[in-house]
């Protein structure tokens, strides 16, 4: 009983310490997020009657603005390229061993083949990056500003949540297939063995 | 059939096309002139962060900093510079030092802050200084100040 109640308390300090050491980092991604969608309609300067994200096409280069970084390490940075009707938000999410990186592959391509469903999520990541998303005026007009920088900041949140959980089940399932798998060799050559 | 014709840029030979130049006033002074202004202030700074007098370091760093193209020396060097001072800086009086600047200071840290977050090797700061540093700057100078940053063409 005392070694569970001290586990829970364990995993509680944990998240509460991995939110605190978080939180600067999202606070920069939600104001930088904030300013940069600041949207409105604006027809392209090139092709005539054509209404095209500018951030995409880079045909012009006075409605493109700074690309902005905020990066918590080398493995963990969120790219804000804004323009005057479309920003392209990209995320470096953290992969610290071949499992995560094969299970962030995995997430993000899964999305990214769903993206109409997310309306704001880009087909392709921006390179460098595991996964983009595109927010134009269009959006920030039928939809709330402030929900969808929320539901930027929650995806990030969610995301090395949803790897870790992965990664946790899937060495779990590991060792129970090894172990099921090797009691049952051992068993098959005690009994080969027995029969010597 | 070779269609590399197809793939020439034909908007850049229009009269009205609009340069880089053209997008903010160029620095009148020389790469080198930059580059010794820098250095100058570089010894300024050691002396006041000697004094203990950081918030007169940074607005020292932060005026007249080099802008626009063939000044990447001096840009670094006074990034080195401002690296140092925001490092050196105890976390509970970034507030107050931040008061103390000007408008157009803190629009100019602000763009270094991004810069230094935006380096591939960091340098040898850790990314918690800088995120401490811009959640307090974002604090004092509000969504503004980073709006000032992704407009202002002259890019530290």
């Amino acid at each position: 009983m005392v070694s569970i109640s001290f586990f829970i308390q364990f995993l509680l300090n944990n998240i509460y310490i991995q939110s605190n050491v978080l939180r600067p980092y999202l606070a920069a991604v939600r104001s930088t997020l904030t300013a940069a969608l600041t949207l409105e309609n604006f027809g392209s300067q090139v092709v005539e009657r054509h209404n095209k994200p500018e951030v995409e096409v880079a045909t012009s280069k006075e409605v493109l603005l700074n690309p902005l970084t905020i990066s918590r390490n080398e493995n963990e940075r969120v790219l804000i390229e804004p323009s005057v009707n479309s920003i392209r938000l990209s995320i470096k999410i953290k992969q610290a061993d071949e499992i995560e990186r094969i299970l962030c592959n995995k997430f993000t391509r899964f999305m990214m083949q769903r993206a109409e469903s997310f309306i704001v999520l880009r087909r392709k990541p921006v390179p460098g990056y595991d996964i983009s998303f595109l927010i134009t005026n269009t959006h920030s007009e039928t939809m709330l500003k402030h929900k969808i920088v929320d539901f930027i900041i929650q995806f990030m949140e969610e995301v090395d949540k949803e790897i870790s959980e992965m990664k946790l089940s899937l060495n779990a399932r590991a060792r129970i297939v090894a172990e099921s798998y090797l009691t049952a060799v051992s068993v098959q050559s005690l009994k080969t063995i027995s029969c010597v | 059939m070779d269609g590399a014709f197809r793939k020439i840029d034909v908007d850049q030979y229009d009269e009205d096309v609009l340069h880089e130049s053209e997008l903010y006033d160029a620095d009148p002074r020389s790469p080198a002139e930059v580059l010794d202004d820098v250095r100058q202030r570089q010894g300024a700074v050691r002396s006041l962060l000697a004094k203990n007098d950081i918030s007169g370091a940074l607005s020292v760093i932060l005026e007249n900093a080099p802008y626009g193209p063939n000044v990447d020396d001096a840009k670094n060097l006074n990034l080195q510079t401002l690296l140092t001072v925001l490092n050196t800086t105890k976390s509970t009086d970034i507030t107050n030092i931040i008061k103390t600047l000007s408008p157009d200071a803190q629009d100019t840290l602000m763009k270094y802050l991004y810069k230094g977050m935006g380096l591939p090797g960091w340098g040898d700061i850790s990314g918690s200084v800088l995120l401490g540093w811009h959640e307090k700057l974002t604090e004092v100078a509000g969504v503004g100040c980073i709006v000032r940053t992704m407009t202002d063409r002259r890019t530290v």
